[in-house]
């Protein structure tokens, strides 16, 4: 991925200097990513909350998020070692959230990226070879799509049991086929672009024209559209923690411990309320992420 | 309807040979033949998922105490035991009679459990997308008033937060606010509407506003950006402006008509996909509605039931697609030409 991939070759190059764009403020401001809070502060969340997942419990020691002490349970906000206080067993919330959001991540990203790489490659190849193959790719990618996602991963973890690596199996069900319309979509709209038909007529083989002309120019629209998956597949791997077929039980996720929370949503309504913020602000800056990367790299 | 209804109100053969000829028919007939593979693949990937599934119905029926003669004697009574194409030649030869078995676990037929729960949790869903609608809709045209004004930053706040939060973290929060802490509505509990009509859309309420509210989010954002760049580009709201038309109706009568076209085949691609949304939301509220049975159900191995369950909510998505591309086709008329054409 170098550079003016996601600059394309405008028409500085064609016209004449004074034509090209004026050197205002603004658009100078502009080009500089890191200038454009509407970039910089929910990667600056995501970041911060991604780092506390992975790192803190290896800088400085927080206490088990399993296992804890009937003694310790119920601690409000604030305890003394307890930061967000204790659950009903016991256990420490904030290494609970910490240990759970490792979780999150680690399903949405590799979800996320096992689609990129599985429902880009299909997409691409549908769009780009057309006739029946795109016909047969697009049934299946439909079949998939119609099928209610969440009974498809609740009967694959049923089956398989619940554990992290069967949640990313499951959940990859989703990702591929949504990547794969977006990926085929944007491949068709390219197949009638005049460099296509240049690259056809230089006798360019056609994995040279999927690597070099159609991969590049359909990257900006699936990275943002990715930045959007990974919230979802986030969202929907809490969904099926939630209903206890997601991570197993003793370890934490935030969809679980919003379920376990709900027994005692009036005594202590912070069990729900914090994995809840957590999830909402973490999904919210990838949202907020993808939208203005969207905006910036000009993908409707 | 179509638009040929009006034209020629004569000939009645020929009214009719147009109708079978129109677009709209002709769109509507291609959709469904496309159809009808998806939707077999739909009910044929469910039998195989169940089917992988470690245990079967008897076992679970019978608890893990039972001897493998006596799960051996259920699976036999139930045809368990029969190979997988025969099990499923049988259940698809009943679909074709709109037969759709009967339940494993409680011998009920499938029907008769759906025809129960259904309504609830059509009711459900139908509350929920009129609100989002509804809201969506004003909000939108507020917002698009005034593109960057304080009304379209407030209203995309509020969209942009309605896209991250998950139904299963709003439902427990707007439990806390405004059941426990205010006492508005009931926490859990469905009342017939037949029973009392003001308790019923009470007790519908949270849940609707659980499933509904991001639903919202994403039809305001896309409506308002539909009209935003109807008001933009458009010519004919420039020929409206310079006509006089007052802001107001140009932005109601003109360029929200004109939106509208997106924001139906969204709904249309809504429908059938809140099955998940709905078997979380649904025994959080403990509504008696086919998304609380559809997860024990799966629990049990209970494939009649599940597959009933999957094959209802893919038929409603696939009328609902229908519904949208026909009104698309109705109501504007370069699409319905360009098809034709093709």
């Amino acid at each position: 991925m170098s550079a003016p991939l996601f600059r394309p070759a405008g028409p500085q190059t064609l016209l004449p200097p004074e034509v090209t764009a004026p050197k205002r403020a603004r658009t100078r401001r502009a080009e500089n990513w890191t200038h454009d809070l509407k970039i910089t502060i929910p990667l600056g969340l995501l970041i911060l909350i991604a780092g506390a997942c992975f790192l803190w419990p290896l800088v400085y020691p927080v206490p088990k998020p399993t296992g804890g002490s009937i003694l310790d349970a119920g601690l409000p906000p604030f305890s003394p070692g307890h930061l967000f206080g204790t659950d009903a067993v016991g256990n420490d919330i904030f290494s609970r959230i910490l240990y759970g959001g490792r979780v999150s991540f680690e399903v949405g990203v590799s979800v996320t990226a096992i689609g990129l790489v599985i429902g880009g490659l299909f997409g691409v190849i549908a769009g780009y070879l057309g006739g029946i193959t795109d016909a047969v790719i697009s049934r299946v990618l439909d079949v998939l799509i119609a099928f209610p996602a969440l009974v498809l991963a609740l009967a694959i973890a049923e089956g398989l049991g619940p554990s992290e690596l069967h949640v990313i199996w499951a959940l990859s069900f989703f990702g591929i086929p949504a990547v794969g319309r977006v990926a085929r979509a944007a491949t068709l709209a390219l197949r009638e672009q005049t460099f296509m038909l240049a690259a056809r007529l230089a006798g360019t083989p056609r994995w040279r024209v999927v690597l070099r002309h159609i991969l590049p120019n359909i990257m900006p629209q699936l990275m943002t559209f990715s930045l959007l998956g990974i919230g979802v597949i986030i969202i929907l791997e809490g969904a099926l923690s939630y209903l206890g077929l997601g991570i197993p039980p003793p370890n934490p996720s935030w969809g679980s411990m919003i379920a376990n929370g709900q027994q005692t949503l009036s005594s202590q309504p912070e069990l729900v309320l914090i994995p809840s913020a957590f999830l909402f602000v973490t999904v919210l800056s990838l949202n907020l992420l993808g939208d203005a990367l969207r905006e910036r790299w000009g993908v409707r | 309807m179509t638009a040929e209804a009006g034209v020629r109100p004569g000939a009645r053969t020929q009214f009719a040979r147009r109708a079978v000829g129109s677009p709209g028919v002709r769109v509507a007939g291609r959709r469904l033949l496309a159809v009808i593979p998806v939707l077999w693949g739909v009910t044929f990937l469910t039998f195989i998922v169940m089917n992988m599934l470690p245990g079967d119905a008897a076992q679970e029926l019978l608890g893990a105490n039972a001897t493998p003669a006596e799960v051996h004697q259920l699976e036999i009574q139930l045809h368990l035991n029969e190979p997988f194409w025969v099990r499923y030649g049988n259940w698809f030869g009943g679909l074709l009679k709109g037969d759709l078995g009967t339940s494993l676990s409680g011998g009920q037929p499938v029907t008769t459990i759906l025809g129960q729960r259904l309504p609830v949790t059509a009711e459900l869903l139908l509350y929920a997308f009129v609100a989002s609608v509804v809201f969506a809709v004003g909000l939108a045209v507020l917002a698009a008033r005034r593109p960057n004004g304080i009304g379209d930053r407030i209203s995309m706040a509020v969209s942009m937060m309605g896209l991250s939060i998950a139904p299963y973290v709003l439902a427990p929060v707007l439990v806390y606010l405004f059941a426990i802490k205010v006492g508005w509505f009931p926490a859990i509990g469905y009342t017939p509407l037949t029973q009392n009509p003001v308790e019923n859309i009470k007790s519908l309420t949270l849940p609707a506003a659980s499933i509904g509210f991001p639903l919202f989010a994403v039809y305001t954002r896309l409506l308002r950006a539909d009209i935003v760049e109807q008001m933009q580009r458009e010519d004919y709201i420039v020929t409206a402006r310079a006509k006089g038309v007052p802001p107001w109706r140009i932005l109601i009568r003109h360029a929200l008509r004109n939106s509208l076209f997106g924001l139906i085949t969204l709904v249309g691609l809504n429908f059938g996909t809140l099955i998940g949304a709905v078997a979380i939301i649904e025994p959080i509220f403990s509504l008696p509605g086919v998304g609380a049975i559809l997860i024990e159900s799966i629990n049990n191995r209970d494939l009649p039931v599940v597959e009933g369950i999957v094959v209802i909510f893919a038929v409603i998505t696939v009328a609902a697609n229908l519904l949208a591309d026909l009104l698309y086709v109705a109501l504007d008329p370069r699409i319905r030409y360009e098809r034709a054409a093709v």
